[in-house]
């Protein structure tokens, strides 16, 4: 559920962007652009995914401390090989980085995936697609604190909103990542970004083909896999752009978006 | 003593007049089943309301078939509760691993999601079809929670219909979300009762050792014997016959008694078989 302020609004919402980027982006593949998925693994055997996925780890429980190992047990559950191959057809040449936290034995939802975050956010992989989330208020404080972490080290986190009645975090924090709803929309490049909405982005989430495990193809819906569609446009800012920032990397973004919607209001 | 001889005590068959011990077990399998008829009254009539819903939903939806999948254990595991459609009996008996499946992505990531064209080989779902002989095509999960712990997962699989059945919309899942949040009070609720129940065995357990497992399926096989079902059947008619009046009421004991007496006297009631 998203809430809208109003004051304010009208300067972003209308007239042209105060930010132009040249379009060279729109010709990356992604390269030399690091890219983390925490997620339920990735099947690296995937005909899309060979020799795009550089490691793959996977969280397990030791003495009540989250350690991380190579991970060989694939992907169990189908949603990150969805959003690896998703990154990947956006951004062929990234470096994917998979980080197994669902479906992993012993582990709380909350617990896993601020495990996984951590461990990201220490290797400084620059884009980290979380399409995860947790209602749990006790995770609430230790979440907000990585992700001011993960802003300082110039990690970009991008989380998926869950669009439910009660909104899960870290989606609904604002300042220090990047949270996105699904749209019916198909280009991946004509995603949409409402200011003023707690989720401030949009893209593709609707009936997307992505990658499957063993090797076949789904239809697909959700806000978490218009997640990983975003993850690939930043991947192809980066390689153009590697110096931006978290900050310059969201009003990139707006200006793209706002672009967007003025090419599309004159069709 | 065996459960089946404390059933023939219980339930007066080749009755005799019984010893302490007897006495006493029989009063320990009333208690117990006593706290098992409670349980189910609490249980029953929660997991029903669940059904209603998951019928009601599914034809909201424009589903065929529709399930609830609570948490078993603490480690993420689910299980089937309540299931409707044409195989809901057999789902009712499988449990979905931790993190396994889309059903234990979405519990897991509290992430709602639908996949069309789910059922190809090497999936999870092709697995669960094998079992039930069930044709998995389209699938839409959203996550069931209460005070922001996950307990379970809604599912809605397939359309009904004429083919070619479209995918699910995103207004669909956003539907699914509000159903969701109306059966995860109940799921609350249920769950209540079975702790309700579990404490009702551990009450029970502590004056002795007791296998509940087998109590209840006891119980359970009890419930489901012809000879239940007619004892059933006469304690109805006999209510019948004593709301008719003290006359009848006065006739109808007389005729039990007397047949009582020469069961005892003659250690068998043969002269009644036709």
């Amino acid at each position: 559920m998203t809430t809208p302020i109003s004051q304010g609004a009208e300067h972003f919402s209308t007239g042209m962007s105060l930010l132009r980027l040249d379009s060279a982006w729109r010709q990356a593949t992604g390269a030399g652009v690091s890219v983390a998925i925490i997620d339920s693994g990735i099947d690296t055997a995937h005909p899309d995914l060979r020799g795009k996925v550089v490691e793959s780890v996977e969280a397990f429980l030791d003495d009540k401390k989250v350690s991380f190992v190579p991970s060989e047990t694939g992907d169990s559950a189908g949603h990150g090989t969805a959003c690896a191959g998703i990154v990947t057809k956006l951004a062929p040449d990234a470096e994917v980085y998979s980080i197994k936290v669902l479906g992993a034995g012993g582990l709380g939802d909350g617990q896993a995936f601020l495990a996984g975050l951590e461990y990201a956010v220490k290797k400084r992989y620059r884009v980290i697609n979380l399409s995860l989330g947790t209602t749990k208020p006790q995770f609430f404080a230790p979440l907000h604190d990585l992700l001011d972490r993960a802003y300082q080290a110039g990690c970009i986190v991008v989380a998926a909103a869950n669009n439910l009645p009660h909104p899960s975090f870290p989606s609904v924090f604002s300042s220090s990542l990047i949270s996105v709803i699904k749209s019916p929309e198909t280009d991946p490049l004509n995603f949409g970004f409402h200011f003023g909405e707690v989720i401030e982005l949009t893209a593709p989430g609707v009936n997307i083909r992505s990658a499957w495990p063993g090797g076949g193809h789904r239809n697909v819906t959700g806000n978490s896999f218009a997640c990983p569609h975003i993850v690939g446009v930043i991947a192809l800012l980066l390689e153009k752009h590697p110096e931006l920032t978290p900050f310059q990397v969201k009003s990139a973004l707006y200006a793209i978006a706002r672009e967007n919607t003025v090419q599309n209001q004159n069709l | 003593m065996h459960w089946r001889f404390a059933t023939a005590a219980i339930l007066g068959k080749n009755r005799h007049m019984p010893d302490s011990n007897d006495a006493a077990l029989a009063s320990k399998l009333r208690q117990i089943i006593e706290t098992i008829d409670i349980a189910n009254a609490l249980t029953d009539p929660l997991t029903l309301a669940i059904e209603d819903l998951l019928r009601v939903s599914a034809a909201e939806l424009g589903s065929g078939e529709a399930s609830v999948l609570i948490r078993d254990g603490s480690d993420g595991d689910l299980r089937f509760l309540a299931a409707t459609g044409e195989v809901a009996g057999q789902l009712l008996n499988l449990k979905v691993p931790a993190g396994k499946g889309i059903a234990g992505f979405v519990m897991s990531s509290g992430q709602p999601m639908a996949v069309s064209d789910v059922g190809e080989t090497e999936s999870f779902y092709a697995e669960v079809d094998k079992t039930t002989g069930f044709s998995t095509e389209m699938i839409l999960a959203t996550p069931l929670r209460h005070d922001g712990e996950m307990i379970g997962v809604l599912e809605y699989v397939n359309r009904s219909g004429v083919i070619p059945h479209l995918p699910f919309t995103p207004e669909e899942m956003d539907k699914a979300a509000l159903f969701a949040e109306a059966i995860s009070s109940l799921v609350n609720a249920y769950e209540s009762a079975k702790l309700l129940r579990d404490f009702g065995d551990k009450v029970l357990a502590s004056n002795g050792e007791t296998d509940f497992a087998s109590v209840r399926e006891w119980v359970a096989d009890l419930r489901n014997a012809p000879e239940h079902k007619e004892m059933m059947d006469l304690a109805l008619l006999v209510r019948s016959v004593a709301s008719r009046g003290e006359a009848e009421r006065k006739m109808c004991r007389e005729v039990l008694e007397a047949v009582m007496r020469y069961s005892d006297v003659n250690g068998d009631t043969s002269f009644l078989k036709l």
